[in-house]
């Protein structure tokens, strides 16, 4: 896949992470390998007071300070595995924050036009599940693939110095183990691969099924999709479950080689102790490591599919790495000290869009203070490319856009201050008050009255029941479109905008409500460069200026106006 | 209305465990016998440690006793039990796998088919998430946890009960109150730890889970009115807003796991508790002379095994919480919704009949929780047999009366008449016998382009489909793929290009001869060229067959007999442009 290639993914992405967390993950494999450690201690005073009291006659009184010892050692080891369980998780937790931070800020980066040519819901399931799906992985596998060298080398090194036979037989046994599952599991592999196409199309098919039901009941086939669900399901199953008895027989293996260990090694001693060559509290003490020392193996496996799925997940965040950065920064504003933007001109723009399809071609037009300049169009023109270009969510491929303040000196594109009403406006839950002030944060009531009556909006902000402090509802539902169309211009003039520009500003709207926002729109054009794209002709009567877009070229038309003006 | 294929009948809805056992009809047999061989693995590895003690110790003792006892010591029996334990653990170790996760595929399957029967009647309407986020993939999400109740929850907990009755039985054979010590160990690991951590992981899988959908509707407005907040300067203070909520998700993951772990840590402590509290008991016991010392070190490694089956229990709790929570939001989020009613069946009588003209008179609808109207107080009356272009900009609304003509919504008043009766006593399925449609958002589902189309008409011939791809030239497209209409689309499959995609969808829509064809932008996308082909074919076709056509292309205009423009929610009769004069 040639479009992920720009960010790292998979092994590398993996690497990166782990360093951001590093501190953590390595506290969390230090915690298990002093829990392993006291593991193995405990289980040294368990054999050693077994065999004291079962074979030396040992009393409870003598042996009270190796229960003491053994009590401690079981809190201690509890306690570091507990440490090494919430650090790891604190490391997991840290990665997935990271990566949803960078992603969003890559999202920001790419603005809203590229955003646009995601589903919403696959970006928003790979930045919330897709980042939680690497918690597992940095949680579990990274320090259980840790501990699954540490305490089989320990429990290896003491039964060494216990006994040569037993070391002999875990010493043997225990590399066997991951040599026969990566075995059985690269078998389990090449099932897979050979039904990837079927496991892959059985897996999909119930959200396959789900998202075409809309198709399916215009097709007045929904009884029928009824038992072909029943049927896809019967046959996912079956396809699984004929792949999982292969991989299943990883976790067999694991299992023949611990039960056979123990086995062993309980035969082997018994014999030996039999003979008396051996003693009981050495067998004792390894037969209660022996289960242990495949436990580290059998936690690895199991969090396996932590690994798939965070692998799965970093691919998905790769193809939205790759979303190309075509949004303007802005934000500097305060560093220009100059003038107030006088125009804005286009000079042979070519845009495509975010896929490569030209869109606007060697287009040339400007945009003048106090002047309202109207863009027209069918709509596929390019109007909204053409405002989107202007807004810096899209770049151009050719050509140049700039401002000059009115002694024809240039600005920075990033130091003008832009204010944008979409057809669709962003309302937040809360009241009036809170929806205007979201693009000014902590602007006094006297400006708020102001830019609602320039918008026109201060007379039914009044009328309603708690005037500014009134609850609009869930997305503004309590107003009507008009209103928030008026409340959403109020919005953007408390920017004090040097270009403000407006969508569609009147689509949906009744002739009355239509009229209330474009009065409004007119009277805000004293003192800055407003561009609305419409297609309503009431609204381009008003203009000062019209540009007209018509097969990805613009031409600046005359209006009746343009001497008046 | 109903589903009378659906195994739980459609209505009924699913309760917590009594629901899940009513899903598990005929499968119980199969989900018994996982917990028996589950249980067997449990018990095998109890054996084996437990024997393997016993003969260490027999062993030791015998030796001890000079030549003439370890001669007396008859080894080849417990050697052979312990193999055969051995053996057993392996087997059924890998049987229980087998068995269990088929058990648990074919429960998921009823509940896929189950979750599927409730939802197809709500689609699209009831489906469509107003705040974004993937309502979809939270179903099959959900589902899959659902289903994984039995191996995660039910088996585990099963295991961990049936086994602790056998151990404790052994236990008494051997000794007594080594026996009692046991079963107040198992008591509070495996009961008392998981009813103390239970109510506290109830409570965080559902704020995590509610505080998680909230993260992602926020997500979903953000990269909606991403623009507004570039302009703002406000990116910076939303991320950061954003990361505030989802550090309370992620709060309560970290708790969760917490919690987990520590009910794991104590379990941990009972046990070792346990050992020490046995081996007292056994020590004493053997003093008394009650108890041969080779069994101390086998009751000693016997609690250590017992526990074995204790230590998934908290996971298995969570498990739980986070299976029940998604039930529940299974059965609400696809409980009967705000959106039309369902319809009954409707009798032969009652069904549309000829002329099938279509009369809207004066119907007012806007999308719920929206404020725009898409109609208001609107009428259209269009006779069988007549082409109309319905046209106006992108966004206004022509869509919609799909969505009203086929129940997927209600206008909020008026009514629609077809074939003279009342499309809101129809069902979206009793409509399609009449009006075929080429949406703009039609799916292209994963597998073949010949199954595609078959989809939309059964029973068509070969003859019918060559026909049908002619006249939505995509003839030539189809021989250019190597492998012709058995190439593979949809999700994995190829990427049709958009026009390619809307003319599949034209030719769906024809395959099924219904005498109305509603077609949404089907020249989207086409060059001038093809797009002239593709409207003669469709006109050349349907001489008889009434056609709507839903565009803002010019060029699909004169191909119509008359055009009507939407707009100031109403439908105006018009001619050509909307714009420019």
């Amino acid at each position: 896949m040639e479009s992920t290639s720009a960010q790292p993914h998979g092994v590398d992405m993996t690497k990166g992470l782990a360093r951001i967390a590093r501190g953590w993950l390595l506290g969390s494999v230090v915690a298990g390998g002093v829990s392993a450690v006291l593991l193995v201690c405990q289980f040294i005073l368990l054999a050693h007071v077994v065999d004291d009291m079962a074979f030396h006659g040992a009393g409870l009184t003598a042996q009270r300070h190796t229960f003491g010892l053994i009590l401690a050692c079981l809190v201690g080891q509890v306690g570091a595995r507990f440490a090494s369980d919430i650090l790891g998780t604190r490391a997991g937790l840290r990665v997935a924050r990271h990566v949803q931070w960078q992603l969003l800020a890559h999202l920001f980066a790419a603005g809203p036009v590229v955003c646009a040519g995601v589903p919403a819901g696959e970006v928003v399931t790979t930045v919330t599940e897709g980042a939680q799906a690497l918690v597992p992985y940095f949680a579990r596998y990274v320090p259980s693939a840790a501990m699954m060298v540490v305490l089989p080398l320990l429990i290896l090194a003491v039964v060494a110095g216990v006994d040569g036979w037993s070391f002999f037989v875990l010493a043997c046994t225990g590399p066997l183990v991951p040599v026969f599952m990566a075995f059985v599991g690269y078998g389990a592999q090449a099932v897979m691969e050979r039904r990837w196409r079927e496991l892959s199309l059985l897996g999909g098919s119930f959200l396959d099924a789900l998202r075409g039901l809309k198709t399916l009941r215009l097709f007045g086939r929904t009884q029928d999709s009824l038992d072909r669900i029943a049927y896809l399901a019967d046959a996912h199953g079956r396809t699984t479950l004929s792949v999982m008895k292969v991989a299943f027989l990883t976790s067999a293996a694991l299992e023949f080689f611990s039960s056979l260990s123990i086995a062993l090694v309980a035969v082997v001693f018994g014999s030996r102790l039999l003979a008396g060559t051996a003693d009981f509290r050495s067998a004792f003490l390894v037969l209660l490591l022996a289960p242990e020392y495949f436990m580290p193996l059998r936690t690895f496996s199991a969090s396996y599919h932590a690994r798939q799925n965070a692998r799965a997940a970093m691919d998905r965040m790769g193809t939205l790495f790759a979303l190309p950065a075509l949004a303007r920064r802005y934000g500097a504003q305060t560093a220009y000290a100059g003038g107030v933007a006088q125009s804005l001109t286009c000079t042979g723009l070519d845009v495509h869009s975010p896929d490569g399809t030209p869109i606007l071609q060697d287009v040339t037009c400007h945009f003048t203070r106090n002047r309202l300049t109207v863009v027209t169009g069918v709509s596929g023109a390019g109007k909204t490319t053409l405002l989107n270009t202007l807004l810096g969510f899209l770049q151009p491929t050719a050509g140049r856009l700039d401002a000059c303040d009115a002694s024809g000196r240039s600005i920075p594109l990033d130091c003008l201050r832009m204010a944008w009403v979409p057809q669709r406006p962003l309302m937040v839950f809360g009241t009036v008050a809170d929806n205007l002030r979201l693009g000014m944060p902590g602007v006094d009531d006297q400006k708020l009255r102001q830019a609602a009556e320039t918008a026109d909006a201060l007379g039914f902000i009044e009328a309603l029941p708690c005037g500014f402090d009134t609850h609009i509802g869930e997305r503004g539902s309590s107003l009507s479109g008009g209103q928030v169309r008026r409340l959403a211009l109020a919005r953007a003039l408390l920017q004090n905008p040097d270009v403000l520009v407006l969508d569609e500003p009147t689509a949906g709207l009744d002739v009355a409500s239509a009229m209330h926002v474009a009065n409004a729109i007119r009277r805000c054009a004293v003192g800055r460069i407003v561009v609305v794209a419409t297609h309503r002709q009431a609204l381009a009567a008003l203009a000062d200026v019209l540009v007209h877009v018509a097969d990805g070229t613009v031409e600046m038309l005359p209006t009746q106006k343009e001497t008046v003006a | 209305m109903t589903m009378p294929q659906n195994p739980l009948g459609g209505t009924h809805v699913l309760n917590g465990a009594r629901g899940f056992f009513r899903l598990a009809e005929g499968l119980r047999w199969r989900l018994a016998l996982g917990v028996g061989l589950a249980s067997a693995a449990a018990l095998a590895s109890f054996g084996l440690l437990v024997l393997s003690g016993w003969l260490l110790a027999g062993a030791a003792v015998a030796g001890l006793g000079g030549q003439a006892a370890a001669r007396a010591f008859n080894i080849m029996l417990p050697a052979t039990g312990v193999r055969f334990f051995a053996l057993v653990r392996i087997l059924a170790r890998y049987l229980e796998r087998v068995v269990a996760h088929d058990g648990a595929l074919r429960l998921g399957g009823r509940l896929r088919g189950w979750v599927y029967a409730r939802l197809a009647p709500l689609a699209p309407a009831g489906l469509t998430s107003m705040q974004g986020g993937d309502l979809l993939g939270r179903f099959v999400s959900d589902t899959d946890r659902v289903a994984a109740y039995y191996t995660d929850v039910a088996l585990p907990f099963c295991r961990a009960l049936l086994c602790s009755v056998v151990f404790v039985g052994v236990f008494a054979c051997v000794l007594l109150s080594a026996a009692l010590a046991l079963a107040v160990g198992l008591l509070l690991g495996g009961v008392l730890v998981p009813l103390v951590v239970g109510p506290a992981m109830d409570r965080l899988v559902r704020l995590a889970a509610e505080k998680q959908s909230y993260v992602q509707v926020e997500l979903a407005q953000t990269l909606q009115n991403m623009g507004e907040y570039l302009l703002w300067d406000g990116a910076r203070s939303r991320t950061r807003h954003w990361h505030a909520q989802q550090a309370v998700v992620d709060g309560a993951r970290w708790k969760l796991d917490a919690l987990e772990s520590a009910a794991r840590g104590l379990i941990g402590m009972i046990t070792f508790v346990t050992v020490l509290g046995v081996l007292v008991l056994a020590a004493s016991a053997c003093q008394a002379g009650q108890l041969h010392v080779a069994e101390i070190p086998m009751l000693v490694l016997g609690v250590l095994a017992a526990f074995d089956v204790a230590v998934p229990l908290p996971m298995a709790r969570q498990a739980g919480a986070e299976a029940r929570f998604a039930l529940t939001r299974l059965e609400t989020s696809s409980a009967p919704a705000p959106a039309p009613a369902p319809v009954a069946v409707v009798g032969e009588a009652h069904k549309p009949h000829a002329p099938y003209d279509l009369e809207v008179q004066g119907i007012s609808f806007a999308y719920p929780n929206t404020i725009t109207p898409v109609f208001q107080n609107a009428s259209l009356t269009i006779r069988q047999g007549e082409h109309v272009a319905l046209v106006g900009p992108s966004g206004i609304g022509k869509s919609s009366l799909i969505n009203l003509l086929f129940g997927f919504y209600a206008p909020h008043s008026g009514c629609i008449c077809f074939g003279g009766v009342d499309v809101s006593t129809l069902r979206a399925e009793d409509m399609a016998a009449f009006i075929s449609v080429a949406t703009q958002d039609f799916h292209l589902f994963a597998g073949t382009l010949r199954d595609n189309l078959l989809l939309a008409a059964p029973q068509a011939t070969d003859q019918e489909l060559a026909d049908v791809l002619e006249a939505a030239q995509l003839t030539k497209f189809i021989q250019s793929l190597p492998q012709g209409l058995q190439t593979w689309v949809g999700n994995d499959g190829l990427r049709l290009s958009g026009g390619q995609a809307r003319r599949v969808a034209v030719a769906q829509a024809l395959l099924r001869g219904t005498p109305w064809l509603v077609l949404d932008e089907p020249t989207e996308g086409l060059d001038a060229p093809l797009e002239q082909a593709l409207m003669a074919a469709l006109v050349r076709r349907g001489t008889r067959t009434t056609i709507l056509c839903m565009t803002h292309r010019q060029a699909v205009l004169p191909f119509m007999h008359r055009v009507v423009r939407v707009e100031d929610a109403c439908f105006r009769p018009g001619g050509g442009s909307d714009m420019k004069n």
